[in-house]
């Protein structure tokens, strides 16, 4: 006896909230009840038996009860799955049907987010290494840190990593909180025998280091803390896993053999795994046990640089034990610090009291790129990422524009849909499946760019780092995906919100051409942001190309493409100062004799290496030295020939000024104007080094030269006749007839044969040693103005598909123009005119921006004001005139309009 | 009632199943169906049946709907899906089998 159902639809919502649900299984029951207390009721029960019955009948009333409402809530939960998947599904077909139907449309869109995301994974790649990622196998890097050493000096406070031997081993002795201390110095090391010899950059590590990591030698072992000893310790090396590849072939027939390491043979007695680099960013060439090669590279002054706290020159790392806090381990290293700073006090009592000094431990992470010095290069890199993140805005502001350019043409169709029922968030939910699968397919396509140019990338920007990792790793997968899902949620938010304003009544009374007609704030407002950030771009590239032309023009004062610079190392050879001087006059005479060499001369001071810097006195005055410091240069006969600066008065050194003649001296241009205001420098008197030398007259004075740093004007430079100077450590110059690099073999394989015992010469172009100083502004300038033709690029597009787009919509409204009697030369302005008003706002906008941010990039530029007027002006107008290039097709298109072709149109 | 024979497992769901052949039904008249059509030899404790009803429309076997009673309440209706009928082919082929075997070896001498 079947009861018929009613024909009728769905009477009642559906509520599939947990409430919801319970209240279904509650009505259920109930009428089940009552149904049945009725029938039995029928039957001759009063109501409280009939109750009875019921609940006996039904069994455990309050179990069902829940055991139905859990079922039903697992049911809702399928199906609610069931239905977003099936949602997805068919979103995920319209939109792919809808980039089929518009190739040309996605594929626009696929670029600029592949650009987008492309740059952006290829400058986190490097950025991630730089400044995220610990080192290769560091254990707990949270636990680990680089230990900075902070005192006052002078009334301010001095902050620095360096330490000394001595203050290791005070430290490793009296902390208490720390699982391991480690110390780790690089240094240049000249590393085989005869010709072979090549200096390299190795690594000195205490024994303890090792423990900071889980490294496993690939081959053989590292060394033990009773190998680093400096009596008693052991002549051992460990290879990096590069070194041993490229000297070695990664043959396992290295261990135990012995390789000539400065003055010493040491035995090689292990391989390091594979980007293994210790605490450093550059793998060095090998690691030795820094108590036993400190000794030999340091000689004699060993006992120094054991003993006393005179010579900062290793870095200290510490692992705090496990549930020690960072304020508890700074807390006892500080300690340790202030228990060292006491002895050192009581061996050298000249110290600064410790009252003053106020000595304390600062931790830092490992990476030195972390701690408070970062290099040039970091900072750009920074900058870069910054700037990458920019170029992906503007890609984002660009997709969503065109995105939302198709919302709008398809407006009457969303809003016939929005009348069929469908909802608003159900319509959001499309849009977005479309965006985030054109951002997908984007970012598949931006991590080509990011392999492509990454490699370009690293080379560019680190080229002496040992990149281990793909560039596709899994971090950088990670980030692309992360950021195309970022980049299609933002691009798909403008069609979004021009969805939900959509009025579906007023939309669907409109003609095709008023159903879209109103200009769109959002797409404007849009435009405007991409102006403006292409501007900020534009201005970051103009400013470091303005600052790399201004570093290129500098005059250093010396010839840098023509010299030659030849270091002589003894390495143990026993010379006395007379050898020594025969020795350097040797080298210049058959450096003279080399093909393609002009002349020769020796140096004290190296422009960017090292200097020499010395008091100077003047007869009657205090020290001159509040002027600055003063530059020492020694100077052979034919110095000022070799090196191309020009005498400007007087004369150069002559083989008059020899030892026991007249003592001479040639100034620095800034040098004699600042000690002589308004006086003839020629014939004036200087003492150098000791108020009570004897005078010194100035035969001479040079250009400026500049010695440190492109950017200072530390311009005090004097040159002493070497003949009439003290025993010192000189290199050589060597003037070569061509560029200095093709003369640089030619010169170490003639000039070596002529050192001594074990020595060697180290020979390279004085380029090679000038050029990173000037790499930071290379880089941003090749950079910046990459990523901003990139924006331009965009912006451009962006603009030429906005503008052709609003012309397209209103045919009408130009029919009647040109019927009116408009010539195409009204309609053309007409278009130009707003388009360059839009875009005229993104610029100011842009400039002002550019103006603000000006002030953090002003550190990274050379000679050259963030505000610099030629730049933003260059920048303004390039702008300005891709515009009214955008705006010109799409112009010309409206003046064509036949009239009778737009009026008669919907 | 002499002896309540107790439901073997899977036969409720095939009762039901059975049941709802005969058209859309609320659980109430499930229950009277299955109480009348068996003459009360049955004993399904009326629990237990809504329990099927919802684990099968879980299933996709049935499905439910809000409706009006004759007496003009609401009422939640199942009907059998195309997945419950073919259920309820396989399941009385495999129950006919089994009763068949059962009885075979009551009626050995």
């Amino acid at each position: 006896m079947a009861h018929k159902p009613p024909r009728r639809p769905r009477l009642f919502g559906v509520d599939r909230t947990p409430s919801g649900v319970q209240r279904a299984v509650d009505d259920e029951l109930r009428f089940h009840f009552d149904m049945t207390m009725r029938e039995l009721m029928a039957g001759g029960m009063n109501p409280e038996e009939a109750r009875r019955e019921a609940e006996r009948r039904f069994g455990d009333v309050a179990l069902v009860r829940d055991h139905l409402a859990h079922i039903d809530r697992q049911r809702v939960g399928q199906e609610k799955r069931a239905e977003w998947w099936s949602g997805f599904w068919h979103d995920l077909r319209y939109a792919m049907r809808g980039i089929r139907r518009q190739p040309g449309f996605a594929s626009v869109i696929v670029v600029a987010l592949a650009l987008g995301i492309g740059a952006n994974a290829a400058m986190f790649g490097i950025v991630d290494r730089l400044l995220f990622r610990p080192p290769a196998f560091l254990i707990s890097p949270e636990r680990t840190h680089h230990l900075y050493f902070q005192r006052v000096r002078d009334g301010s406070v001095f902050t620095g990593n360096s330490a000394q031997y001595q203050r290791f081993l005070d430290i490793s002795e009296s902390a208490t909180t720390t699982e391991v201390i480690g110390a780790f110095s690089t240094r240049r090391v000249a590393v085989g025998t005869g010709e072979d010899t090549r200096e390299l950059t190795l690594g000195a590590m205490s024994a303890s280091l090792w423990q900071l990591f889980n490294a496993r030698p690939v081959i053989g072992r590292f060394f033990t803390a009773d190998e680093d000893r400096d009596i008693g310790g052991a002549n051992v090396v460990v290879l990096s896993y590069g070194y041993w590849q490229s000297k070695y072939a990664g043959s396992d027939s290295v261990l135990g053999k012995s390789m000539q390491i400065g003055p010493a043979a040491f035995t090689i007695i292990g391989v390091a795994p594979k980007g293994f680099a210790a605490t450093q960013l550059l793998t060095p060439s090998a690691f030795l046990p820094i108590a036993v090669s400190a000794p030999q590279d340091f000689g004699e002054m060993w006992q120094r640089y054991r003993t006393t706290y005179n010579i900062t020159w290793l870095e200290m790392f510490a692992r705090g034990k496990p549930g020690v806090s960072v304020e508890a381990l700074t807390a006892d290293l500080t300690n340790a610090y202030r228990r060292s700073y006491d002895r050192q006090v009581a061996i050298q009592p000249r110290t600064t009291p410790i009252a003053i000094a106020q000595p304390r431990v600062v931790l830092y992470p490992v990476f030195e790129e972390r701690g408070p010095e970062q290099s040039a290069d970091t900072k750009v890199a920074k900058w870069l990422f910054g700037v990458a993140l920019v170029v992906l805005l503007i890609a984002c502001a660009n997709v969503g524009n065109l995105l939302l350019g198709r919302a709008l043409r398809r407006h009457r169709e969303i809003a016939v849909r929005l009348a069929l029922g469908v909802s608003r968030s159900r319509l959001a939910r499309q849009l977005l499946t479309e965006s985030l699968l054109l951002a997908v397919i984007g970012a598949a396509a931006g991590l080509f760019v990011a392999q492509w140019g990454g490699e370009l990338l690293r080379a560019t920007l680190m080229p002496q780092v040992e990149w281990e990792s793909a560039i596709a790793d899994r971090r950088i997968l990670l980030f692309a995906t992360v950021t195309a899902l970022l980049a299609g949620l933002l691009a798909g938010l403008a069609p979004i919100f021009q969805s939900r304003r959509t009025d579906v009544a007023v939309a669907l009374k409109a003609g095709a051409r008023e159903g879209y007609a109103h200009r769109s704030l959002l797409r404007t407002s849009l435009l405007v942001l991409q102006a403006a950030l292409s501007v900020i771009l534009l201005v970051g590239a103009g400013l470091f190309v303005r600052s790399l032309q201004g570093v290129s023009a500098v005059d250093p004062g010396y010839d840098v493409d023509r010299i030659v610079w030849v270091e002589p190392r003894l390495r143990g050879a026993q010379l006395d100062s007379a050898q020594r001087k025969a020795l350097r006059l040797a080298l210049i005479e058959r450096a003279r004799q080399q093909p393609g060499v002009e002349d020769a001369t020796v140096v004290l001071t190296v422009p960017f290496s090292g200097s020499y810097v010395d008091d100077i006195y003047l007869p009657g005055a205090d020290s001159a030295s509040k002027l600055g410091a003063f530059l020492t240069q020694g100077a052979s006969t034919s110095y000022f020939i070799t090196t191309g600066t020009r005498i400007i008065r007087g004369r150069s050194f002559t083989d008059e000024d020899r030892k026991g003649g007249p003592l001479v001296v040639v100034v620095s241009q800034s040098m004699a104007r600042g000690l002589w205001p308004n006086q003839e420098a020629i014939g004036q008197c200087i003492k150098t080094s000791e108020r009570t030398n004897p005078c010194r007259t100035v035969i001479g004075v040079a250009e400026d030269v500049k010695y440190g740093n492109f950017g200072d004007d530390w311009n005090l430079v004097y040159y002493l006749p070497e003949a009439q100077l003290g025993d010192n450590v000189y290199s050589l110059f060597v003037r070569a007839r061509g560029n200095a690099a093709n003369a640089v073999d030619g010169l170490r394989k003639s000039l070596q044969s002529m050192m001594p015992g074990a020595g060697y010469v180290v020979v390279k172009s004085l380029e090679s040693v000038v050029a990173p100083s000037m790499r930071s502004w290379r880089l941003g300038a090749t950079m910046f103005a990459t990523f901003g033709l990139l924006a331009l690029l965009l912006a451009a597009l962006g603009l030429y598909g906005v503008i052709a787009h609003s012309v397209a919509q209103r045919t009408h409204e130009m029919g009647v123009r040109v019927a009116l009697g408009a010539s195409t030369r009204d309609v053309v302005a007409l278009v130009m005119r707003e388009s360059l008003r839009t875009v005229a706002v993104g610029v100011v906008l842009g400039v002002i921006a550019a103006l603000v941010a000006g002030r953090w990039i002003s550190p990274l530029l050379f000679e050259v004001s963030p505000r610099d007027p030629t730049v933003l002006a260059v920048v303004v107008v390039t702008l300005l005139a891709v515009a009214l290039l955008a705006s010109w097709i799409p112009a010309l298109r409206a003046a064509r309009v036949e009239p009778g072709v737009a009026l008669r149109a919907d | 009632m002499t002896t309540e024979l107790d439901l073997l497992q899977g036969t409720l769901d095939l009762l039901v199943l059975k049941t709802l052949t005969w058209g859309p039904m609320h659980g109430y008249a499930v229950a009277r169906w299955i109480r009348e059509t068996t003459d009360d030899e049955l004993h399904v404790e009326e629990g237990a049946l809504y329990t099927a009803l919802h684990r099968m429309e879980k299933r996709g076997w049935i499905a439910a709907e809000w409706g009006v009673s004759e007496n003009n309440r609401k009422a939640r209706y199942y009907k059998l899906t195309a997945a419950g009928r073919r259920q309820l082919t396989g399941k009385a082929a495999a129950f006919e089998r089994y009763a068949e075997a059962v009885f075979r070896v009551l009626r050995t001498a």
